[in-house]
């Protein structure tokens, strides 16, 4: 058997297990998530271990002679000093150095490229000039930058804003407001929980292309054998549920 | 029908997506603006332009992601861009190397002239400013160990200031709008996003306001691109099974509330009565 026979076997197995949970929680599920877990923190661990202690910082000091690396290295060992509760005051230099670092360079750019970018956005001018044709308005709802987008997402973001204003009561025509408000955040809710969908019916066709794909002879039809295990495995431990006496479950 | 058994809608929704997968329709593919946008760019590139390509997610997004990866490294080794791959995500990095050796090797690429996998680099989202910098501090050495310096696919490139495109194709975050942040305000490159149905919402307003000039979301979006360049894959195949479910859902939601209103009716009908 070559490794993606191999592969395929072991794909198919954990698929059909992790589905299997839709029936009911069993141990088949119990074994496919726990192997998840553990897979993916020994893969984190290799891969940081091989990636960043061997390739960033044991070959270029002890192969090409940069002693600079020490200095982040020695910062960075600092966080390990939370594991000595005498000496665990030590990580907060290194703390320190990673807000302090962090903050610095992410409030300008957050600020400049989520908040000053978009409400230059928000507020476009909503006639154009042509020139020769004097002011424009564009009605195409399709394009995003049309004169009637540009009153929609301007009458969208205020209104949402107000309805987040708490000072002022929801009374009279600031209710009106703040209906509206509600109104573009259910659409928005309602866009995104679309999509949300999408995403999860991806991933159900990615499982399933991949379990008709390995349902070939060429690879020994896993899905059809890994099926009738499962579903076979999911009858016998049903059973054996039922034969027990209900103080013993 | 509201206090229908769950399975039985997990049945009608496996049934809806493995009928049409085993019987294909073949449902027309409408491409929308967001995903020509980033077809047009890279097809207006000159060849030999440097390529810039995150593959910022991990296997669990593979359905939605990876025929995305596959469709637009097709289209950029089509055009002779040298093509530079990496990945912010740790957990990606194996799926990546194989994805990004896959297609080259499909179009008869070589490794270090043609194309080069960075693999993946410490620091989330401050490794793209440090790129932007000096990309051989962050990157000394591609997946593989070989050093950067010298590979004739990175000739007259020093920092992000020298790539001419850039995609981010993101799970979640670090992805597209750290790409934008850290990279496109600060060293002034053109970029595109390829992301999960999931976080597609949130990266609308980058795109509107022309942050980034396109956005291919989820699965539909990689089947718009497979469409453009001529090659469908598995994301045209399961186009067919999403409007499939879609039909599904759509009708299972209409039947819940018409149920819901019809039973709430009889209730006041019976406190009227009473």
């Amino acid at each position: 058997m070559d490794a993606t026979t191999l592969g395929a076997w072991v794909a198919t197995g954990l698929t059909l297990f992790i589905l299997s949970f839709l029936y009911k929680d069993n141990p088949l599920f119990k074994l496919a998530e726990h192997l998840y877990v553990g897979v993916s923190v020994g893969y984190t661990i290799v891969k940081a271990y091989d990636t960043v202690l061997v390739h960033l910082i044991l070959k270029p000091i002890f192969e090409q002679g940069e002693v600079t690396l020490l200095i982040p290295v020695a910062i960075g060992s600092l966080m390990l000093t939370r594991y000595v509760p005498k000496a665990s005051w030590l990580s907060r230099y290194a703390f320190a150095f990673i807000v302090g670092v962090g903050s610095g360079l992410a409030i300008p750019r957050t600020i400049s490229s989520f908040i000053l970018k978009q409400i230059e956005d928000t507020v476009r001018p909503v006639m154009v000039l042509v020139p020769g044709e004097g002011l424009s308005f564009s009605w195409n709802v399709l394009s995003p930058t049309s004169s009637l987008n540009v009153i929609i997402i301007l009458i969208g973001v205020s209104s949402v804003l107000f309805y987040f204003f708490f000072s002022v009561e929801h009374t009279g025509p600031g209710r009106a407001v703040a209906r509206t408000g509600i109104l573009f955040l259910m659409i928005a809710f309602g866009a995104a929980f679309g999509y949300t969908v999408m995403a999860r019916m991806s991933l159900l066709i990615g499982r399933l292309t991949d379990l008709i794909e390995f349902s070939d002879p060429s690879y020994g039809r896993p899905t059809i054998w890994l099926l009738l295990l499962t579903v076979g495995s999911m009858i016998y431990l049903n059973r054996r549920r039922q034969g027990t006496p209900p103080d013993a479950q | 029908m509201l206090r229908i058994d769950r399975r039985i809608i997990f049945v009608v929704i496996g049934l809806c997506t493995l009928l049409p997968l085993l019987y294909p329709v073949g449902l027309p593919i409408k491409i929308s603006p967001e995903v020509r946008g980033v077809y047009d760019y890279i097809e207006k590139l000159p060849e030999g332009s440097v390529f810039l390509l995150s593959l910022d997610f991990d296997p669990a997004s593979k359905p939605e992601l990876h025929p995305q990866a596959i469709a637009i490294l097709r289209h950029a080794f089509r055009q002779n861009l040298r093509v530079v791959a990496m990945t912010l995500w740790l957990t990606g990095t194996g799926m990546a190397d194989q994805l990004v050796t896959q297609v080259a090797k499909e179009m008869g690429k070589e490794k270090g002239k043609d194309y080069v996998f960075l693999g993946w680099s410490p620091g989330g989202a401050a490794i793209i400013i440090n790129m932007g910098q000096d990309l051989y501090t962050s990157f000394p050495s591609d997946y593989n160990g070989k050093p950067t310096k010298g590979q004739p696919v990175l000739d007259g490139v020093q920092n992000l200031k020298d790539v001419s495109y850039a995609i981010s194709l993101a799970a979640g975050n670090p992805g597209v709008e750290a790409w934008y942040v850290y990279g496109k305000d600060k060293y002034k490159f053109e970029l595109g996003g390829g992301c999960t149905g999931v976080i597609a919402p949130g990266l609308y307003p980058l795109l509107r306001s022309g942050q980034i000039n396109g956005l291919i979301g989820g699965l539909r979006g990689a089947a718009e691109y497979e469409s453009l360049i001529g090659q469908k894959g598995r994301a045209v195949a399961g186009m067919d099974a999403q409007s499939a479910t879609h039909a599904a859902i759509v009708v299972l939601v209409v039947l819940c509330n018409l149920f819901y209103f019809s039973m709430r009716q009889q209730v006041r009908q019976q406190r009227q009565v009473r």
